[in-house]
């Protein structure tokens, strides 16, 4: 078989399979992309949460503090308490960004930080109470749920 | 069903289903046939001490193979497939049934041709000649590796990262499809329904693979699908009884010089040509290549 003949067959299999991935891609249902968020008034997400935390790495609690810059929010790390419940200012570290919230639900990205290395994922956020919220990622297969309670 | 199959779907759920396939079909396939091989080869009297420390080698050769792949993997695969998808890629490709499929299709295409060249190039062949030194064929034999086997299928599968595909299921994919070709090494089954060996790679068109006879050299690459062999002008199908084996066969099973045996010939042929020249053309140029 001539090479320009093995060259073309081969070129039209990748043409046509990568075609399709990109085609499907395109036309799934996509997510609510970013529009500025609307915040209920009932909830606001605003103010200090706490997340305990029981992971090899760390051991206590992080005081997060969520606040809306740019009709967007943005979770900040506070404060950071030990086991014993010791405090020690955080740096203020942005850790989350929340993209959508419709009162109950919403989306974000959050960053996770694994082997010493940051990641930012696609996250999750369900409200259980007023006080209170879920927070779930899952980036290949490490999945978490964070419990978050207002202060 | 579009929406079905363009679905998003989760990591966890994608990971687990690759892990059934890829990790446990040792346990539930593999080990299972491979044992039913050696009844077969008891029952018909074939059951002797070749074929053990044959399959023995096989299992070492692996191990040899793994390791390299092992350190290649942490030092330099993942970060180099995660940079080229991050920087040098398509848009990147959301993970669903489309995506995967596709994927799976297009690392199977790559085998295709990361095969052939295997078989004809010269660097190629010194390790892949590993593969088919055996003059036996079991799913042991699917073990026996060479010791640069691990770097070809790198250069053939950055190409998919390039086109939007997840580096993570690129490999996940490349793994499946070296474990249905694992599938393929048994003499037990024959040739199966004529769709199936049409469209499908089978034992049929894999022992012809191994197979020593001159119709049979350099012929059905394909890892899954055998339709690229027959797209491509390199299909043949069973019809003399195979030989299992190569030109020159080792008749060693000591695993150093299975593992070794390619990358010592090559290295005395580099030694007979004269000139820089015709020594890296010796690597890049079909294995019985000799400058005239």
């Amino acid at each position: 078989m001539k090479n320009s003949t093995l060259i073309f067959r081969s070129l039209a299999v990748i043409v046509f399979l990568t075609g399709i991935a990109h085609m499907a891609s395109y036309a799934s249902p996509k997510k609510e992309v970013m529009q500025p968020i609307e915040i209920i008034d009932s909830i606001s997400l605003e103010g200090k949460w706490k997340v305990n935390y029981a992971t090899e790495d760390f051991k206590g609690a992080i005081i997060y503090s969520i606040k809306k810059e740019d009709q967007s929010l943005h979770a900040y790390t506070y404060q950071y308490q030990d086991e014993s419940g010791a405090t020690e200012k955080a740096e203020g570290t942005k850790t989350l960004t929340i993209q959508n919230f419709d009162g109950s639900q919403g989306n974000g990205i959050y960053t996770i930080e694994y082997e010493k290395k940051s990641y930012e994922v696609d996250c999750k956020i369900t409200m259980t109470d007023s006080n209170t919220f879920e927070l779930s990622y899952d980036y290949y297969g490490y999945s978490d749920v964070e419990t978050w309670k207002r202060q | 069903m579009i929406e079905f199959i363009s679905k998003k779907l989760e990591w966890v759920d994608v990971n687990y289903w690759f892990y059934i396939f890829n990790e446990l079909s040792l346990v539930y396939i593999i080990v299972p046939f491979f044992v039913l091989e050696l009844i077969r080869y008891a029952y018909l009297k074939r059951l002797n001490k070749d074929l053990i420390l044959d399959s023995i080698a096989n299992v070492i050769t692996f191990g040899g193979f793994f390791l390299i792949e092992i350190i290649l993997g942490i030092l330099a695969v993942t970060k180099v497939y995660f940079w080229i998808y991050n920087h040098l890629s398509l848009p990147h490709l959301e993970l669903n049934w489309v995506t995967i499929i596709t994927c799976i299709l297009l690392a199977d295409f790559a085998y295709y041709w990361e095969h052939r060249m295997m078989h004809r190039i010269g660097i190629g062949w010194a390790t892949h000649t590993v593969h088919h030194s055996s003059p036996h064929f079991n799913m042991s034999v699917a073990y026996r590796f060479g010791p640069l086997d691990a770097i070809m299928p790198i250069l053939f599968s950055i190409p998919i990262v390039m086109l939007g595909f997840d580096p993570i299921l690129v490999l996940l994919s490349e793994v499946f499809v070296q474990v249905f070709q694992t599938l393929l090494h048994t003499e037990i089954i024959g040739k199966l329904t004529k769709p199936v060996e049409f469209i499908f790679n089978t034992p049929s068109h894999h022992r012809v693979h191994h197979g020593s006879n001159r119709q049979y050299w350099d012929k059905n690459y394909a890892g899954i699908l055998i339709i690229w062999d027959r797209m491509l002008g390199t299909f043949e199908p069973e019809v003399e009884k195979v030989r299992y084996g190569i030109s020159e066969p080792i008749h060693s099973t000591n695993p150093i010089k299975v593992f070794f045996h390619g990358i010592a010939r090559l290295y005395r042929k580099l030694k007979q040509v004269n000139g820089f020249k015709n020594k890296v053309l010796v690597l890049i140029k079909p294995p019985d290549w000799m400058p005239e």
